[in-house]
């Protein structure tokens, strides 16, 4: 019997929150349908911050439309643009270059590490903790320093184009040696954040147990990404991409689906991250950094997953003549609010925007492209 | 120097609307605001989310359809004097998103903000920087000291 | 003669307010910029930007039309409020111990609850614009439960406040009431008389848990984290403040820094033997304990979450069985 199941359709009271709200940063509208204080139900609707990207970027030139594909995320924007450059990569064919296969991996672990830090930050403040959460800012800042050394801008990078990455993204000694030293920085700032943390009873009482979300269910809702793994579901996309076949690390899981399994899911997939950049700053080998040798050719529907902070990306379009035609763009979060909605049912309405935030919402990359359903 | 603007400098309740957009002017603000690094606070900036509160709003994003009433509605809960600060490129022209149906007309975007409520001070920038949110913020000092 | 002891005295009370009134309006300042942002290794604000400057520049804000059944009580109450710390503060003063009604450990207690009632009150009044009334086309074809009735935030925070009358406060009045074990008597007069005499009741064994229990009881009645659940911003945001603007804004952050400084007054007063009056120097030992006491409750908020009922239940159960083993000892 699913303890989760609302125990009846009378509903005592009904507290909507947002489309502002401090716990939830982004503009959504969450209804909590209450008794006691306990959530028996929640509705998320979405479409709140809906700009309709898919829809500008029809029919401009590929390059223009891989530049417009970070603005779908400020948080997971180097994200979208390595998918755009790697679709059009896999359907027109274009080899890219081995330092440039490097680069995106660095960048992408980076991003990885700056949404983890983002959703530890944000979790922490959620509890209202904000020590925990300006400790996490902190160290945040060192990987978005890095951010912008390598891109240029404290959030949109724009790395990747077709063929490898931007020349200005290239690596020299220097910036090599600062990612270095600050990677061992960042380990030494975590391991003490995450001691810390652990071991701090009174969080750790008042995490344990809440949201949780049951590997059976995580499945059937189809959850993606970290919400998925902290279920105990080893699922990582990373291990079938080609760019990270040079790499070692382990595919974090964790056991049982509540918020302190995710938090804690984060925290350690974080050291993985750092591992690989560690990795790739040791073996980056020399060459160009973009290979400029291609044709542009019509090109069919072409599709491209790939693994990304908050879960699976998909993005897929066909080129006419330069052109893009019937992009569709599928971000994790469009997964995850079944699970949103589901983790916060049977908890204290003071954990309900807690639970929401343990899945890891983006719902600025989700609203995008509205359904038109038919009948 | 009066008492009143000698107070008003030294206690700044800033509060963030957040109308659609990328998300990344959103995160640079609060991390501007959060962070130690940055800390808002030791220039006596607070940030709060009670509009009651509120002494400059600050909003981000080009003010999509359905956040066009929110906006509008906090905006009149802001006791007088009230300042708007629009920052990133979406709430000061539209950014990518302005003409999003290209020629076909589209009521989605409602924005930029200036469009549905005054504005005070701009601060561009995609994604604004956190040291550029605090200049726009205590560019409005003057402004927000004189008010009566 | 008897003309001039009145007025003495009224003048001594009316000082002493005065001057407590000052510093406390440095305490929230103090706990923000020493405690709080030195723990987040930040700058933090000037000292005086939360106590004084704030209310200050409320002061100065155009009223708005509060969005609230009753307007008239809602603006009402924060002034009831301060009003009620105030008398908190004469009934503690030395001069106030000729009127029996006025300084018993009954009244005080009165006026805390009076207190505590003004929040019920006060979230129950407020509707704020944050949650139902945020224009969003909710009710539509296809949601779930169109006909269910809402709540605002600050309901659930006003029905939290009853959940803390009833038990959440009950730390506190148990430790107002373990000095009397000693003593023997409820005035204010014969507490502070029996210790002035037999040195202070903090340094017995019942007093030093009693002090315990007074500390946790203090912050969950100034609504402090972890105990902040009535103003938890996670989801009732500021709870039953949300719809003070202007003026009453600026008595709502008086009132918290005064009654920081009173709490620490009532224990110096039942706990150490020492009332606030200007006109000896015992009065620094109360500013003393004020700040001590500030400075204890900002390291414990920095470090903790703020509670829900499942963590604040055992908290406070076991909280009182503390109290209620002091009182115990006591009487022993």
């Amino acid at each position: 019997m699913d303890k989760k199941v609302p125990r009846s359709n009378i509903i005592e009271t009904e507290i909507p929150m947002g489309t502002v709200h401090p716990a939830a940063l982004e503009p959504y509208r969450v209804r909590f349908f209450v008794e006691d204080e306990i959530v028996q139900e929640a509705e998320i609707t979405i479409g709140v911050n809906h700009r309709g990207i898919e829809r500008i970027m029809e029919g401009l030139p590929v390059e223009k439309a891989n530049a417009l594909t970070e603005k779908i995320c400020g948080i997971c924007s180097n994200s979208h643009i390595w998918n755009s450059c790697r679709t059009a990569e896999m359907g027109l064919g274009i080899e890219i270059t081995e330092r440039a296969k490097y680069i995106r991996v660095i960048m992408g672990e980076l991003e990885r590490l700056h949404s983890h830090f983002l959703y530890l930050a944000h979790g922490c403040e959620v509890l209202s903790h904000e020590t925990f959460s300006m400790r996490v800012f902190y160290l945040r800042e060192i990987v978005m320093e890095l951010l912008a050394m390598i891109g240029g801008n404290r959030v949109q990078y724009g790395c990747s184009v077709l063929g490898g990455v931007r020349p200005r993204c290239d690596l020299d000694e220097a910036k090599l040696l600062r990612l270095k030293n600050d990677m061992d920085a960042l380990e030494e700032g975590l391991t003490g954040f995450v001691e810390r943390f652990l071991g701090d009873s009174i969080v750790m009482s008042r995490i344990t147990g809440i949201g949780v979300l049951p590997q059976k269910q995580a499945i059937e809702l189809a959850v993606t990404g970290p919400t998925l793994r902290a279920t105990g579901v080893a699922r990582d996309l990373r291990t079938t991409m080609f760019e990270y076949d040079d790499f070692d690390y382990n595919v974090i899981t964790q056991p049982d689906g509540d918020v302190k399994s995710n938090l804690v899911m984060r925290a350690l997939e974080s050291f993985e991250s750092i591992k690989i950049i560690r990795q790739a700053i040791a073996n980056i080998p020399e060459g160009k950094v973009v290979n400029r040798d291609w044709e542009m050719v019509d090109m069919d529907m072409t599709e491209s997953y790939i693994e990304v902070p908050r879960g699976t990306l998909y993005h897929s379009y066909a080129l006419e003549s330069g052109r893009v035609r019937h992009c569709i763009i599928r971000t994790p979060s469009m997964a995850n609010i079944g699970a949103m909605q589901y983790a916060c049912i049977g908890d204290q309405i003071t954990d309900a925007q807690l639970c929401i935030v343990q899945c890891d919402p983006c719902f600025t990359c989700t609203d995008r492209a509205i359904e038109i359903i038919r009948r | 120097m009066g008492i009143k603007s000698f107070s008003r400098a030294r206690a700044i309740h800033v509060m963030l609307v957040y109308t659609g957009g990328c998300n990344g002017c959103d995160i640079e603000i609060v991390n501007s605001i959060l962070s130690p690094r940055f800390d808002a606070e030791q220039y006596n900036v607070f940030l709060t989310w009670n509009p009651r509160e509120a002494d400059v709003l600050v909003v981000t994003g080009p003010v999509t359809h359905l956040n066009r009433k929110p906006l509008e509605a906090i905006y009149e809960a802001i006791p007088n004097p009230k300042l708007v600060v629009a920052a990133g490129s979406c709430a000061l022209m539209g950014g990518v998103y302005k003409n999003c149906y290209g020629d076909i007309p589209s009521e989605e975007i409602e924005g930029p903000v200036e469009n549905i409520i005054p504005v005070n001070a701009k601060v561009p920038g995609c994604a604004v920087r956190p040291q550029d949110v605090l200049a726009g913020v205590v560019s409005l000092l003057p402004t927000l000291l004189d008010a009566d | 003669m008897f003309g001039n002891t009145i007025i003495d005295s009224v003048v001594a009370v009316i000082l002493t307010v005065l001057v407590c009134f000052v510093i406390s309006t440095l305490l929230p300042g103090i706990e923000r910029k020493y405690i709080h942002a030195r723990i987040q290794q930040r700058i933090g604000p000037i000292v005086i930007a939360p106590g004084i400057m704030a209310p200050i520049k409320f002061m100065f804000k155009e009223n708005v039309k509060v969005s609230s059944p009753v307007p008239g009580l809602y603006k009402a109450l924060p002034i009831i409020c301060f009003i009620v710390v105030l008398c908190v503060l004469v009934a503690l003063t030395p001069e106030a111990y000729k009127i029996p009604a006025l300084s018993s450990l009954v009244a005080v207690v009165g006026f805390l609850k009076v207190e505590e009632i003004c929040y019920v009150l006060m979230g129950a009044l407020s509707k704020s614009v944050m949650s139902v009334r945020m224009p969003f086309p909710d009710k539509i074809k296809g949601a779930a439960h169109n006909n269910s009735n809402l709540s605002f935030i600050e309901d659930i925070s006003s029905r939290r406040s009853l959940r803390m009358i009833t038990y959440g406060s009950f730390p506190l009045y148990l430790a107002l009431f373990a000095p009397i074990t000693a003593a023997r008597s409820i005035f204010l007069q014969d507490i502070v008389a029996y210790q002035q005499m037999n040195g202070p009741f903090l340094f017995t064994v019942s007093g030093g848990i009693a002090a315990i229990v007074f500390f946790i009881g203090y912050m969950i009645i100034l609504n402090e984290y972890p105990f902040s659940i009535i103003k938890a911003k996670s989801d009732v945001i500021e709870g039953p403040y949300m719809e003070y603007a202007a003026k009453y804004r600026s008595i709502v952050y008086l009132t918290r820094g005064f009654f920081m400084f009173v709490l620490g007054c009532v224990f110096s007063v039942l706990f150490i033997g020492v009332p606030p009056t200007i006109m000896s120097l015992g009065f620094l030992v109360n500013v003393l304990v004020a700040l001590i006491f500030v400075f204890l409750m900002g390291i414990f908020s920095a470090f903790a979450p703020v509670f829900t009922n499942r963590q604040l239940l055992p908290t406070i159960l076991g909280t009182t069985l503390l109290g209620i083993l002091a009182i115990v000892l006591g009487l022993l």
